[in-house]
């Protein structure tokens, strides 16, 4: 027990020196996306992860809530806070509203309706002019600011960013290990068992759908200050695409998964920079390569290499002994 | 009637691609979402093989199917199969075909660059009326190669061997198997027929839009849409689901606007998806493939 809590402090003081350890203004800005990315992709992963439902309309939960929190924040003057809150419960709104005819649906079949939300979402704000101003976006939202303290620069954002993924994931972990996570669980792995076993499959599929557009919500309410622009190009179907890649790539079956995963394809993006024209092209290579040598994301060859590794030390103190 | 005649072209279009999704789905029980960047890249190799090689449209047309019926049987044996064969997770095999697609598009703009190539029509542009209806030469092309096409595929799945293998395996993989079907060599055929309708789809679009690396992922979805309104690996069911689609978005942006033309196409799907989870002529016709 004492450990675990070293290691926590261990992790929350290397989090609060990371800003300043990371020079360029640059990198910060990478790994503040890397956070937003973990929310989402946190999100993804309690939807496919614990009832098997795939998502690639995730980025239209994201514009719902970066469209409410920043149009509340530029047109009515709201504070930060509350605005934040208002876009993610409206995008809860849309998980439950989308997630009730959908439960219904399987597979193919249910991908393809994620997709038509999504595109239906950047459609929408795309032609709704007079609200949305359309393809230009919106800009100039404003920073958030704490008693005074404005979140002006990266550094700062850093601060916020961790916090919300910290608060994340713990809520994450939590829903995991009570009983609606082994029912979610006990969902994915065969529905119809489930349902049998007394668990009302229906109502936990739809929780699961407003539950990931909550994390999506709050990452796009997050997404407009950081960038001070909210425009339809950053709630794209490609965009839906990568954060469930991220969630497949770093294992969709776990917490961790997440964080890994938004952070293995943030950072891969970021380092083939220099190959140009030849960037994604690579970066599908290694998207292909992981899917089909890693089947359990990254995360599952590393559970398996621990595993590995603690059975060959158990095995070499046996022989001592 | 002019929406029904302005909607058919578009709608050709959207059923050959939905075929193709359809056929690797029937046999191989996967989607391909690479499928939109078939189209694109056999766009682009019938631009080649037209505007730079200078053959005449129909060889030039041909031509491309094969070339890219090749990338099909490539991306089933060198993604689809390894994931088979280590029994890999549905949603990873969707991940492996977006890498597909990501790199195809990557490929092709790292071959013919960013900027869009006209393409110009074979028959000409001028417009004939008749009986009051406006009609364009490439439309026509469009529909009746597009016709002749599904029908060569009819003939194809009926009547040949290959053809026949395919539908077994597609009714029942263990079944067909047992009985001395080469499942694994019937899903490279399914994916290079489904290149290949992919690239004739390119092929006839391209003249009524600029030939550009990202043209495939719009085309791409509008197939998958009209595949999964049929009812996916349903063959009739896409054919059917493609002019469905197509005569829709016509009425739709003629009737209310263009701007909302693709968000009335997916609203209409997320419609007959609720209604009906399955498609729209799903089950019964399912096993007819």
């Amino acid at each position: 027990m004492k450990r675990a809590w070293l290691l926590r402090l261990a992790i929350a003081v290397f989090l609060a020196a990371v800003p300043w350890l990371v020079t360029s203004p640059y990198h910060m800005h990478i790994i503040n996306l890397v956070g937003l990315y973990t929310l989402i992709t946190l999100g993804l992963n309690i939807l496919s992860g614990y009832t098997g439902q795939v998502s690639m309309g995730q980025a239209g939960f994201m514009a719902v809530g970066a469209y409410t929190c920043a149009l509340l924040m530029l047109r009515l003057n709201m504070p930060f806070w509350p605005s934040v809150l208002a876009g993610v419960l409206l995008a809860v709104v849309c998980g439950l509203a989308f997630g009730i005819p959908a439960m219904k649906l399987r597979g193919p079949y249910l991908v393809m309706a994620t997709v038509g939300f999504g595109e239906i979402v950047r459609l929408v704000l795309v032609n709704w002019v007079p609200v949305t101003r359309g393809a230009a976006g919106l800009t100039g939202i404003p920073v958030p600011a704490f008693v005074g303290l404005r979140v002006s620069d990266e550094r700062r954002f850093f601060y916020l960013v961790v916090a919300l993924v910290a608060v994340g994931v713990a809520a994450a972990l939590r829903l995991s290990a009570s009983k609606i996570g082994r029912a979610l669980v006990a969902i994915r792995e065969d529905d119809v068992a489930a349902e049998a076993m007394g668990v009302p499959v229906n109502v936990y599929k739809v929780a699961a759908f407003a539950i990931s557009a909550a994390y999506a919500g709050l990452a796009g309410a997050m997404y407009g200050p950081f960038t001070s622009v909210a425009s339809p190009d950053s709630f794209t179907f490609d965009d839906s695409v990568g954060y469930l890649c991220m969630s497949v790539v770093g294992g969709n079956r776990g917490v961790w998964g997440a964080l890994v995963g938004a952070f293995a394809l943030t950072v891969l993006s970021e380092l083939l920079r220099p190959f140009q024209s030849y960037r994604l092209i690579i970066y599908g290579l290694i998207l292909i390569c992981t899917v089909v040598f890693l089947p359990q994301g990254v995360t599952g060859l590393v559970m398996g290499l621990i595993r590995r590794w603690r059975r060959g030390s158990r095995g070499v103190r046996g022989e001592r002994e | 009637m002019q929406y029904v005649l302005n909607g058919l072209p578009m709608g050709a279009i959207y059923a050959l691609v939905a075929l193709g999704y359809s056929l690797i789905y029937a046999a191989a029980g996967v989607l391909n979402w690479a499928q939109g960047d078939m189209v694109m890249l056999g766009a682009y190799l019938g631009f080649t093989l037209y505007q730079v090689v200078r053959v005449n449209f129909p060889v030039a047309m041909l031509l491309a199917m094969g070339g890219i019926a090749l990338v099909g049987v490539l991306i089933e044996r060198g993604v689809l199969r390894p994931l088979r064969r280590r029994n890999s997770p549905p949603i990873n095999v969707v991940i492996a075909t977006l890498g597909v697609a990501i790199i195809c598009r990557n490929a092709a703009l790292a071959i013919w660059g960013p900027d869009a190539q006209p393409f110009p029509p074979p028959l000409g542009s001028r417009t004939v009326e008749v009986g009051g209806l406006r009609l364009v030469p490439q439309d026509m092309l469009i529909v009746a190669l597009g016709v002749l096409i599904m029908l060569m595929l009819q003939y194809f799945l009926r009547y040949t061997r290959e053809g026949k293998a395919l539908r077994a395996v597609a009714q029942d993989r263990m079944a067909a198997s047992l009985m001395g079907v080469h499942a694994e060599r019937s899903d490279a055929v399914a994916f290079a027929a489904s290149a290949a309708l992919g690239a004739a789809a390119g092929a006839l679009v391209a003249p009524l839009f600029f030939v550009t690396f990202s043209m495939g992922a719009a085309i791409g979805l509008k197939g998958f849409v009209a595949a999964v309104v049929g009812g996916l690996g349903n063959i009739p069911g896409a054919i059917a689901g493609g002019f469905a689609l197509g005569v829709i978005e016509a009425a739709a942006s003629g009737l209310i606007s263009s701007g909302y033309r693709d968000a009335i196409a997916f609203a209409v799907l997320i419609l007959i998806l609720w209604l009906k989870p399955s498609g729209l002529l799903s089950r019964e016709a399912r096993q007819k493939v």
